[in-house]
């Protein structure tokens, strides 16, 4: 069975603005330039969203601004392209449930 | 029945996944590997606190951040469906594994013809580290 | 002593996760790093002020490194029980 190197291929998204989580709750965003079977990710212009310092799973507006930026493949959690993503009101009846 | 396999078969399929920051993801799993990375399409995801939602068209998360994986029930019963008829494959495929019965080796020349080349190409991507899980 | 958890596959056991949750389900496959997967499971909340809360979960992939304990479940113990009487504390999370 021939499967790519990740289960997602990131090639599509190179030069459009992706989010990337990490372990330990951090979240970044900016212009996808490069990755590796790995998920290293090269991200430009890229901006991280802050936490609330009381908090550390809640996110504010605040922002600061980073650059160029190699995300270390180990510490990711989770990639996604930000065209597509917005946030919403609850879709769900009351609870999340699958 | 090994979970990996599990969560193979489950492709296309909607599910919850919880990671373990608290995020659960709602979507169509689109594709898993032997480390349990895994890319969803369709996704929404609801905050750890319940109170914020983000449509995500899709994403890539990585095994090691998951926390569990809820999949629909019928999940289970189509897995089983396989299992019967791959026990039988697997014990025609051990022949083509050796390329004519030969015991496996680490895939160094040992060629029939003393050529000594490439040997080793028909073993497939067992190489990959993980788990034993996912019975290809 | 169980070596692996191949004597309780089918069985009803209980898992204790790593933040502090009791989840009870039948045991249907696992694998070399503890990932397990339970059918027709439900997680057990427990309190001192009311009795057992059990909240359906369903079919369930736990992934071995969110597993603090597992063991198998008294079937006929746990018949008997009356979880509405039963009063505890929450179980607290791993901490490392």
């Amino acid at each position: 069975m021939t499967s790519k190197p990740t289960v997602l291929d990131l090639e599509k998204y190179i030069d459009q603005e992706v989010s990337v989580k990490f372990q330990g709750g951090r979240e970044v965003r900016g212009i996808l330039k490069g990755f590796d079977p790995l998920v290293n990710v090269v991200l430009d212009e890229c901006v991280e969203t802050l936490r609330d310092p009381n908090d550390a799973y809640r996110l504010t507006d605040k922002t600061r601004r980073l650059g160029l930026v190699v995300c270390r493949g180990l510490q990711v959690s989770l990639v996604c392209p930000n065209e597509g993503l917005q946030e919403i009101e609850n879709p769900f009846g009351q609870q999340p449930q699958i | 029945m090994f979970p990996l396999s599990l969560l193979t078969t489950a492709k296309g399929n909607p599910m919850l996944i919880e990671l373990k920051n608290g995020d659960t993801y709602n979507g169509r799993l689109v594709n898993a590997d032997s480390w349990m990375n895994i890319s969803l399409q369709g996704v929404i995801c609801t905050s750890k606190d319940g109170d914020r939602f983000w449509n995500i068209a899709e994403c890539y998360i990585r095994g090691n951040s998951i926390k569990y994986l809820r999949i629909p029930d019928e999940i289970i019963d189509m897995v089983q469906e396989e299992e019967m008829p791959v026990k039988d494959k697997n014990k025609k495929s051990f022949s083509h594994r050796g390329r004519g019965g030969r015991v496996n080796t680490t895939g160094r020349g040992r060629g029939r013809g003393g050529r000594g080349g490439r040997r080793g190409e028909g073993r497939g991507n067992d190489g990959r580290g993980g788990p034993r899980g996912g019975a290809r | 002593m169980a070596s692996a958890l191949s004597e309780w596959v089918d069985k009803q056991i209980s898992v204790i996760t790593c933040d502090g949750r009791n989840i009870v389900g039948q045991l249907r496959g696992f694998d070399q790093v503890t990932n397990v997967i339970l059918d027709e499971c439900h997680e057990r909340v427990f309190s001192m002020e009311a009795g057992v809360e059990q909240v359906v979960h369903g079919l369930y992939i736990i992934r071995g490194d969110n597993i603090a304990v597992i063991g198998e479940l008294d079937a006929e113990l746990d018949a008997k029980t009356d979880l509405d009487t039963v009063r505890a504390e929450p179980l607290k999370p791993v901490v490392h």
